[in-house]
C-alpha cells in the first residue's frame, strides 16, 4: 500500500485548506480608507490564549472610550480610531505586534499591554519609536524604574494603573479595615504575583497583619487541591487571591470545598466578571478589587452604566476601567497640548491633572499615576460579589 | 486531624483524571502511530458540551454530557482522522503541525461561540468521606469511569473486535494481509480516542473553569503518561498517572506548588533515562 495520499484525498485536503484560508482572509479587516483624517491609537491586549478574557474586556473599554471621544467631536478636528493587536499573552508576540502597530499601522500612541512581561517589551518599541505608551494594567516596578533611571529614553511611558507598592498599600488598607490579623496569599507563578506577594507581606506586617501561607502555583500543573487544603489549614482570616486568569475561578471552587465560609479577596481577573457570579460558590464573602465601581463617583457610575448598555454586562472594574481611562487621558492630553506630537503630549501629561473614571490622575517623576490609600491619591475600590452583581465594600463610608 | 488522607485521596483522583485523558492518546499512539496534539481540544469540546447542556438553569447531568460530547467528538475525530491524519500520517512533523493547528482553530472557534471569559458549572456539593476527607463528585466520576474504561480497553484489545487494532499496533502489513481494513480501523480509532477525551472533559468540567485554552495542561500531562507507559499495558498507564498525581499533590503541599510540576517532569525524565522505551519496554537496553 502506498504511503502517499490518493489523488482524491489530496484534492479533498486541498479544498479544505483553501476553505480554511478563505475563512481566515475573510476575518482580516479592510485597510483604513483615510488614515490622514483620523488619529490612530494602537491597543496591545491578549485577545486569544489564557488571558483572553481580560484582554477582551480591555479592548471593549478602549472602544467605549473612543466612541465617547468621537461623540465629543474627536481630537483636534479628527476622529479617533483604534488599531487592535492580539499579544496572545506572549512576550515575543507583544514585541512584534507593537512594532507592527508603530511601523505599519502608523499609530500615534499605544495603550497596553496586559502582562508585565509583555509591557516591558512594548515599552522598548515605544521608546525606540518615540511614541507615547499608556500602561493601564501591568504593575511591575521595572516600568517606572526605567523611566526614572533613563528618563531621556523612556519618558514616553506613563502608567495609569497601580504600581506594585500601590497595590500592596491598597490591599493592606483593606485587610486592616476588615480587621484581618492573618492572611494567606495564593496566585499563579507569574512575575506580577511574586512581586505583589512580597510587597503585601511587608505592608501588612506594618499594620500587624501576618502572612501565614503563600503559594505560587505553576500554570502547567496548578495543583489546586493541595494548595486549597494548605491555605485553609493555615487558618487565615482571609485568602488573597492574585491571579489574572481563569485559574482564580478553579481555585475558588476548590477553596470553598475545603473551607466554605473563608473570605476571599481576588485582586481582579476572572472573578470580577459579573457573568460568572450566578455559578460562583458564594458560601463565604468574595471580594474583588476594582479601580472604580458604580457609586464610587458620578463618573464611575456613568462609565459602568455606559459599559453595561453597550455590552450587556457590567465591567470587571479593573482591567477595563483603567484602559478606558488611559484612552480618555491620552486624548485629554492631546487636546490640552493642542498637538499630537509626543513631546507636547508628555509635557501635558507631566504638568496636568486629568479627570478620569477612577478619579483625578496626576503623574509623579517616574510617570506613575498616584494611587494609594492616603489623602490626595486615587483610591482603589473593593466590591463584594453577590448573586445579582456587587456592592462597594471598601473604602468604608 | 491529619490532612494526609485528603492529600492522598486528591492525589489519586488527580492521577485518575490524567489517566482518563491518556487512555485515548495511547490508543492513537499505538494504532494510528501519531502524536496527536489536538487531543486537548476534544477535552475542551466535552467541557463546553457539558456547559451548554447545563446552561439556562438546567442541572449538570454527567451522563447526558458524556453521551452528547463523545458523540460529537467521535464524528469530528473520524472526519479529522479520515481527511487529514490518514493521508499525512507517514510525515510525523506534518501530523504534529496539523493537529496543533486544529487545536488552535478549535480554541478560536470556542472563543467565537462562547467568548473568552471562563465559564463555570456547579457540579454538586462535595460530601464527607472516611478519616475526615472531603470527596468531590467529579473525582468519584473520574474514578468510576477509569474502573470501567481500563478493564474495558483490556477486554476490547484481547477480543475479536479489538483484534484489528492490536494487529495494526503490532504489524500493519500482517494486519493488511489478513484482510483488516487498516485505514478504516485507524480513523475509527482516532474517533473513539477523541470521544474518550471529550467524555473526560464532560466529566471533569465542574472541576475547572471552562475556557478555550483549558485543554492545554491536560494534553501535556497525558502525553507524558502515554510516552512513558505505552499502549500495551493500560494498567501501567493508569498506575503511572496515579503515581504522578500523588507526587504532584504531595510535593505541592509539603514542598511548594511551583516545585510540584518540576518534580513531576524530573521524575519522568529520570524514568526515561533509565528506561528509554518507558514502562512498556521492560528489559530494553538504553541507546548507546
Amino acid at each position: 500500500m502506498s504511503v502517499y495520499p490518493r489523488r482524491d484525498t489530496q484534492a479533498r485536503l486541498f479544498s479544505i485548506l483553501i476553505g480554511m484560508l478563505a475563512a481566515f482572509l475573510s476575518t482580516i479587516p479592510p485597510a483604513s480608507a483615510s488614515p490622514a483624517e483620523t488619529v490612530r491609537i494602537g491597543v496591545l491586549a491578549p485577545l486569544s490564549g489564557p488571558f483572553a478574557a481580560g484582554g477582551s474586556s480591555f479592548l471593549q473599554a478602549a472602544e467605549l472610550a473612543v466612541e465617547q471621544v468621537n461623540s465629543e467631536g474627536g481630537v483636534l478636528g479628527r476622529r479617533v480610531e483604534l488599531a487592535a493587536a492580539d499579544t496572545e499573552g506572549r512576550v515575543d508576540v507583544a514585541r512584534s505586534e507593537a512594532l507592527r502597530l508603530l511601523s505599519r499601522e502608523k499609530v500615534t500612541a499605544l495603550v497596553g499591554a496586559y502582562l508585565s512581561e509583555e509591557t516591558v517589551e512594548a515599552m522598548e518599541q515605544a521608546a525606540a519609536r518615540r511614541t507615547v505608551l499608556m500602561v493601564p494594567v501591568a504593575a511591575t516596578a521595572e516600568i517606572t524604574d526605567r523611566v526614572r533611571r533613563e528618563y531621556g529614553k523612556y519618558r514616553y511611558v506613563f502608567r495609569v494603573g497601580y504600581s506594585i507598592p500601590q497595590w500592596a498599600e491598597i490591599l493592606a488598607s483593606f485587610l486592616k479595615e476588615r480587621g484581618a490579623r492573618r492572611y494567606a496569599f495564593v496566585g499563579t507563578g507569574i512575575r506580577w504575583n511574586r512581586e505583589l506577594g512580597s510587597a503585601l507581606e511587608k505592608d501588612a506586617a506594618r499594620s500587624g497583619i501576618a502572612q501565614v501561607y503563600a503559594a505560587y502555583y505553576s500554570p502547567g500543573n496548578p495543583a489546586f487541591d493541595p494548595v486549597a487544603v494548605a491555605a485553609a489549614e493555615s487558618r487565615p482570616d482571609i485568602v488573597v487571591l492574585g491571579d489574572p486568569g481563569r485559574n482564580s475561578v478553579s481555585f475558588l471552587v476548590r477553596l470553598r470545598e475545603a473551607s466554605p465560609g473563608l473570605p476571599v479577596l481576588s485582586v481582579g481577573g476572572a472573578l470580577g466578571d459579573a457573568r460568572l457570579a450566578p455559578a460562583l460558590p458564594l458560601s463565604g464573602p468574595l471580594y474583588v478589587q476594582a479601580a472604580a465601581w458604580k457609586g464610587s463617583s458620578p463618573a464611575a457610575t456613568a462609565y459602568v452604566e455606559r459599559f453595561e448598555k453597550r455590552y450587556g454586562t457590567p465591567p470587571v472594574g479593573y482591567s477595563d476601567t483603567l484602559p478606558y481611562d488611559a484612552v480618555i487621558l491620552l486624548v485629554a492630553a492631546w487636546r490640552r497640548a493642542g498637538s499630537l506630537s509626543a513631546d507636547a503630549t508628555i509635557a501635558a501629561l507631566e504638568k496636568g491633572a486629568f479627570p478620569g473614571t477612577a478619579g483625578t490622575y496626576r503623574f509623579d517623576a517616574s510617570h506613575q499615576a498616584i494611587w494609594g490609600a492616603g489623602p490626595g491619591t486615587l483610591h482603589g475600590t473593593v466590591i463584594r460579589r453577590e448573586r445579582n452583581g456587587g456592592r462597594i465594600a471598601f473604602p468604608g463610608r | 486531624m491529619s490532612v494526609l488522607p485528603q492529600l492522598l485521596l486528591d492525589g489519586v483522583l488527580t492521577g485518575t483524571s490524567y489517566a482518563l485523558m491518556a487512555a485515548g492518546l495511547s490508543l492513537i499512539l499505538g494504532v494510528v502511530k501519531v502524536v496527536n496534539l489536538s487531543h486537548g481540544a476534544f477535552f475542551t469540546l466535552g467541557a463546553y458540551v457539558a456547559y451548554a447542556l447545563s446552561s439556562g438553569g438546567a442541572e449538570y447531568h454527567p451522563a447526558a454530557a458524556v453521551f452528547l460530547g463523545s458523540g460529537i467528538a467521535f464524528a469530528f475525530g473520524v472526519f479529522l482522522g479520515k481527511s487529514f491524519i490518514n493521508p499525512v500520517r507517514s510525515h510525523p512533523f506534518s501530523v504534529a503541525v496539523g493537529t496543533l493547528a486544529f487545536a488552535l482553530l478549535f480554541e478560536q472557534a470556542a472563543q467565537f461561540l462562547w467568548g473568552p471569559h471562563p465559564l463555570v458549572i456547579a457540579g454538586g456539593a462535595p460530601f464527607a468521606g472516611p478519616l475526615g476527607t472531603t470527596i468531590r463528585p467529579w473525582g468519584v466520576a473520574a474514578l468510576l469511569s477509569s474502573a470501567v474504561l481500563f478493564p474495558g480497553m483490556r477486554i476490547l484489545l484481547s477480543s475479536r473486535w479489538g483484534l484489528p487494532m492490536k494487529l495494526i499496533a503490532e504489524d500493519e502489513e500482517i494486519a493488511e494481509s489478513v484482510g483488516v481494513d487498516v485505514e478504516k480501523t485507524r480513523y475509527l480509532t482516532f474517533g473513539a480516542a477523541s470521544a474518550i477525551a471529550a467524555s473526560c472533559g464532560a466529566l471533569l468540567a465542574p472541576a475547572a473553569a471552562i475556557a478555550p485554552t483549558m485543554g492545554r495542561s491536560p494534553l501535556i500531562l497525558s502525553l507524558i503518561v502515554v510516552i512513558v507507559s505505552g499502549m500495551e499495558r493500560p494498567w501501567a498507564g493508569f498506575l503511572l498517572a496515579v503515581a504522578l498525581g500523588l507526587l504532584s499533590n504531595l510535593s505541592a503541599y509539603y514542598l511548594a506548588p511551583e516545585a510540584s510540576y518540576l518534580l513531576l517532569l524530573a521524575a519522568v525524565c529520570a524514568l526515561l533515562a533509565f528506561r528509554p522505551a518507558g514502562l512498556a519496554g521492560v528489559g530494553i537496553a538504553r541507546d548507546a
